[in-house]
């Protein structure tokens, strides 16, 4: 999965979560972050019903967009690739063999708020 | 009265009769004047007063001399019951005073004879019943020398069975002692082996001590070596963190310089590098780590085999230290059993000084028992002899008794007074 680099705020690590009651497996919780409260995703999870390989340990990606703030736990983060702008548009390219898709904050905010809650 | 002889009262009356007759004659003479006449009638007196004075004395004697032989008659009937008179006190006074002597000399003898009759017979009824009890006591003698005969030579068969059993029990008595000897010898020897062992575990145990000193003095470098490890692995950690932090720090410049865009390019290349770096650092840090790991892995199992070798070597030491207190203890025991041993070495030996003796008496019991048998045999034929000796005693009782009927017989042909 991939996101553009504009919605990026910062990549943190060993930062407590907070967990959250009656909200979805995916989310985790929230963090306190320089001043911002981001909610947590595990993207393994979110995507595949697994949780990330960095869920005990985790990379947190910190998103900001409009006035919404998200953090997102990978399996890794490869890095920053350069890649055509698509306008955002679900864009899927091939990166070291793996699949990469892009995705919009938007998206996994619509999705996360589909998902069921309190299991 | 005094005793006067036949002759002195001849001669007396002799002379009184000669005195009565010159007396007659002298008053005849006076009377007569004739001579003749006078002779003549002397003469008759004088005859005549000697046919009285003669036929008198003579009756006299006679009558005495006929009442003793009567007396004399009667005693050879038998009848010693009747006096002998005593009527004179001449001649036959004495012969009378011997005859009544010679009857009372008869009558004790016959009295004696009576006595002896029947203390004879008593004694011989006595000697029978004794003859026959001795001779039934000769049976049963005969018939206990025969048993004592059997039981001698049984008894010297026995004794000399035992004499043998007891010779064996000797011989096994020593074998058993010079086996008490080489067993005193050989824990001698086990005893000086025992002390050798005691002294050699008590050597190994010095060295063991020895061993477990360097041990812990080799384990010194481990544990140093491993503190060491463990400050390495610390380092590491920080090193990783550091590298971590880098990687992040570079990430989080690459996002900034992508958001400066195309200014931001050269920052993002230069992110990108330190990044790369951060990459190699935190692989080469992975790679350190696993060699640390290995090391301190090889450390542990090094620690753990000297803390093994340790406590084995511990261990050790405590199997030499009780097997020199077991060591010590047989040496106890062995002097224990060495002094047992001895003393039942002693008893052996002394057991075999008894039965010896004892043996030496068996041999005694042995001839002594020999000669019982010769002497019950000696005894049996004694017996038997005895018991013809007893037969004959018997028969000759029997015909004493007879003599003694005999006798009784003939006592009762005497007859005594009262």
């Amino acid at each position: 999965m991939g996101i553009e680099a504009k919605y990026i705020y910062r990549i943190a690590d060993n930062v407590s979560i907070v967990p959250v009651p009656l909200m979805p497996v995916c989310y985790e919780g929230l963090i306190y972050y320089r001043g911002d409260l981001f909610d947590v995703i595990d993207m393994g999870r979110f995507i595949k019903k697994e949780a990330s390989t960095l869920h005990d340990d985790p990379y947190i990606i910190l998103l900001k967009w409009n006035a919404e703030k998200v953090g997102l736990i990978p399996d890794r983060i490869v890095g920053i690739k350069w890649v055509e702008d698509n306008g955002g548009t679900g864009a899927v390219f091939n990166e070291r063999g793996d699949t990469v898709k892009l995705m919009t904050p938007d998206g996994i905010w619509k999705k996360l708020a589909g998902l069921a809650h309190g299991t | 009265m005094s005793r006067t002889s036949i002759r002195n009262k001849l001669i007396l009356s002799f002379l009184v009769l000669l005195l009565l007759l010159m007396m007659v004659i002298a008053v005849i003479n006076r009377l007569t004047d004739d001579y003749y006449t006078a002779q003549a009638i002397s003469v008759a007196l004088a005859l005549a007063a000697g046919a009285v004075f003669g036929g008198y004395f003579s009756r006299s004697i006679v009558r005495r001399l006929n009442s003793l032989s009567a007396v004399a008659r009667e005693i050879s009937h038998g009848d010693l019951s009747k006096d002998i008179p005593l009527l004179s006190q001449d001649e036959i006074r004495d012969l009378e005073e011997v005859f009544a002597s010679m009857v009372k000399d008869l009558r004790e003898m016959i009295l004696d004879i009576k006595n002896v009759a029947a203390k004879m017979e008593e004694t011989n009824k006595t000697l029978s019943n004794l003859s026959e009890k001795v001779l039934a006591s000769s049976e049963e003698i005969d018939e206990s020398a025969m048993a004592i005969a059997e039981g001698s030579e049984q008894q010297t068969m026995i004794v000399q069975k035992t004499s043998l059993i007891i010779n064996n029990c000797l011989d096994q008595m020593d074998a058993a002692g010079r086996q008490s000897a080489q067993t005193v010898s050989k824990i001698n020897n086990a005893l000086v082996k025992t002390g050798t062992g005691e002294t050699k575990a008590r050597q190994t145990l010095g060295y063991l001590d020895n061993v477990l000193r360097q041990i812990v003095e080799n384990t010194k470098p481990i544990y140093r070596l491993s503190n060491n490890v463990e400050k390495i692995r610390m380092v590491m950690h920080v090193m990783d963190e550091v590298a971590q932090k880098t990687e992040l720090l570079s990430l989080n410049a690459s996002i900034e310089a992508t958001r400066a865009g195309e200014m931001g390019k050269g920052f993002a290349l230069v992110a990108n590098e330190i990044r790369s770096m951060a990459e190699n650092s935190k692989q080469s840090s992975r790679e350190i780590r696993r060699i640390v790991d290995d090391i301190f892995q090889d450390n542990k199992a090094v620690i753990q085999a000297l803390r093994k070798s340790e406590e084995d070597v511990g261990k050790g030491r405590g199997i030499i230290g009780s097997m020199v207190a077991t060591f010590r203890e047989m040496v106890s025991g062995v002097k224990e059993i060495s002094s047992e041993v001895t003393a039942v070495e002693k008893v052996t030996l002394k057991q075999i000084k008894e039965i010896r003796g004892l043996l030496s008496h068996f041999e005694t019991l042995t001839r002594l028992a020999q000669q019982n048998f010769v002497s019950t045999q000696k005894t049996t034929v004694g017996t038997r002899n005895q018991k013809e000796g007893m037969k004959k005693i018997v028969e000759l009782m029997q015909s004493l008794n007879t003599l003694s009927e005999r006798m009784m017989v003939s006592q009762r042909r005497f007859r005594l007074r009262g």
